[in-house]
């Protein structure tokens, strides 16, 4: 260990970093890969389900929101053509005694009403 | 598996091979729990860490981008592992002493001398602020550029070889008080 205690020495120290790895170092590296392993072959197991169950309940919730779209247009269809028919034209208006509204006057002229 | 690369076995895990991935667990777990010691100074949580570290990069090895080397790639996710594991664990009482009890009763031979200078490293380790420490071990023991370190810890360059500098210092007082007392 020469001394390098004033400049930085670019290159790692070949004492400091052994002794580092020796002091740093862990027992039984075998035993945790083994169960890193079994761990890594379950969690890919475990994917594929979740991948499969992923797919299963975009499918429930893709069906189910096609449902709710076809009953929310079917239900506003229904009543658009309910509104349309409640509307009132110009000739019951005029019959009411009211003086229609003149955006009443240019769709019933422009609808050859 | 022996002859083939860290590229190679990263891209047969990305296919999906979970023998490939564990491959390239057995290669650098020592390092990774190494680092992740570093960082929590306990060795259960370290293999906690370690374990959540590679398990996030199974997880995420289709984004691996194969024109970076792998270790470094890997060692980042364990470190950031290590330390959100700290962040969370504020509370819990360090135990670094428990390393050397399980070092010695597996092996008893070990000389007594090697694991003084083993726990006075430990020790000075210790006295070290986190990324200190880090850029040190991730340096000098573990022989990374410190443009990797610098990517790694999210810091710039300079600041990693401050850390290294000062780290260096530390760390070397506390291996020539052992030798000192080798030499007497």
């Amino acid at each position: 260990m020469s001394d390098r205690s004033t400049s930085f020495d670019p290159v790692p120290d070949p004492e400091l970093g052994p002794a580092l790895r020796e002091a740093l170092a862990m027992p039984h590296d075998g035993a945790f890969v083994t169960r890193l392993r079994a761990l890594v072959r379950q969690r890919r197991e475990r994917t594929w389900d979740e991948v499969l169950a992923g797919w299963f309940w975009r499918g429930v919730m893709a069906t189910t929101a096609a449902a709710a779209a076809l009953a929310t247009g079917y239900t506003l269809l229904g009543n658009g053509a309910t509104t349309g028919g409640t509307e009132e034209s110009v000739a019951v208006q005029l019959l009411d005694g009211e003086r229609p509204a003149a955006d009443v006057i240019l769709a019933s002229w422009t609808s050859g009403q | 598996m022996t002859g083939v690369d860290d590229a190679e076995l990263a891209a047969r895990a990305a296919g999906g091979d979970p023998e490939a991935f564990g491959e390239l667990v057995a290669r650098h777990a020592p390092m990774a729990r190494r680092v992740a010691y570093a960082v929590l100074e306990d060795q259960e949580d370290a293999d906690d860490a370690a374990q959540e570290g590679f398990l996030s990069a199974w997880q995420a090895i289709g984004r691996y981008d194969a024109r970076r080397a792998f270790r470094p790639w890997l060692m980042q996710i364990v470190v950031n592992a290590a330390r959100d594991l700290r962040r969370r664990r504020r509370v819990r009482t360090a135990e670094p002493r428990d390393h050397v009890a399980a070092a010695s009763r597996d092996d008893p031979a070990k000389e007594a001398g090697a694991l003084d200078l083993g726990d006075r490293l430990r020790e000075a380790l210790a006295t070290l602020p986190e990324r200190q420490r880090l850029a040190v071990v991730l340096f000098d023991a573990e022989g990374y550029p410190q443009a990797e370190i610098a990517r790694m810890l999210g810091i710039p360059e300079g600041t990693v070889k401050s850390d290294v500098f000062h780290g260096r210092r530390a760390l070397r007082k506390a291996l020539g008080s052992v030798k000192e007392e080798w030499d007497e």
